[in-house]
């Protein structure tokens, strides 16, 4: 009897003091304890290193990454797990997503393409309105924060 | 005069009954107390409020960083728990401040 998949969206902060290929190993080695748990990776989007709005372990940024997922029910606590024992992951947070969130959401993939604060955030369905097409560098996108 | 069982110099038109509200309400009504003002993710048809959307976010929180009461913004109940949420999350995520020096 299969169990019933639920996707759900987490979002994690990798160590931004890594190289990028340990970066990209840490990831991997997230995608992975989805697939190993039942799961299946439907997005992923490295969005990357932004600042953080207060000091997390004594670091200023950190390198965020969003993932979309589909699995059985257990699949959550143990993705968590492995959070927990993998020292690079600073933070997580895991959301289930339900109907109204699976329509309205912004997608991992609409996030690289992060509108300036006054656009309202990108629709599901509609094109993605043209933001001003920043060049790659986005990723290292300044530091935003104000801090007051 | 009849005697007034609602205690201070009577205002306003002469009505029977309880007359309800704070002490400045005239027959005029000069102050704005009451703008009707519309829920501005009703207006926009949101029906999720992203965590992920610092940015817009960070108009419902005020310059300490908290969270601005939706008798002032004028959002819906709804969507004031959504944002209140959303908050909270983007707060873990350090996309938005616990609290943040106000200005002085």
């Amino acid at each position: 009897m299969t169990q019933t998949k639920h996707t759900y969206e987490t979002t994690f902060i990798v160590n931004a003091g890594l190289d990028d290929p340990q970066i990209d190993a840490v990831i991997e080695k997230a995608k992975e304890a989805i697939v190993k748990n039942g799961g299946e990776v439907k997005d992923l989007a490295k969005w990357g290193r932004k600042r953080f709005a207060y000091v997390i372990r004594r670091k200023n940024n950190g390198f965020f990454v969003v993932c979309e997922f589909t699995g059985p029910g257990d699949i959550v606590a143990k993705l968590e797990r492995h959070f927990q024992l993998d020292d690079n992951v600073i933070r997580y947070l895991t959301v289930a997503l339900d109907k109204k969130a699976l329509k309205s959401r912004i997608r991992p993939a609409d996030l690289l393409k992060q509108p300036t604060a006054d656009s309202p955030p990108p629709q599901v369905g509609t094109a993605v309105p043209a933001a001003p097409a920043v060049p790659a560098a986005e990723k290292s996108a300044p530091l935003t924060q104000p801090s007051h | 005069m009849p005697p007034r069982r609602m205690g201070g110099p009577s205002r306003g038109p002469q009505r029977g009954g309880f007359q309800r509200g704070g002490p400045q309400r005239g027959p005029g009504r000069q102050q704005q107390q009451r703008k009707k003002r519309t829920c501005r993710f009703c207006d926009s048809k949101e029906t999720y409020i992203d965590y992920k959307n610092e940015k817009r976010l960070q108009r419902c929180v005020s310059e300490q960083g908290r969270i601005i009461p939706r008798r002032i913004t004028g959002t819906c109940s709804h969507h004031q728990r959504q944002l209140v949420v959303a908050i909270k999350r983007a707060r873990h995520l350090a996309l938005l401040p616990f609290v943040s020096d106000a200005v002085s």
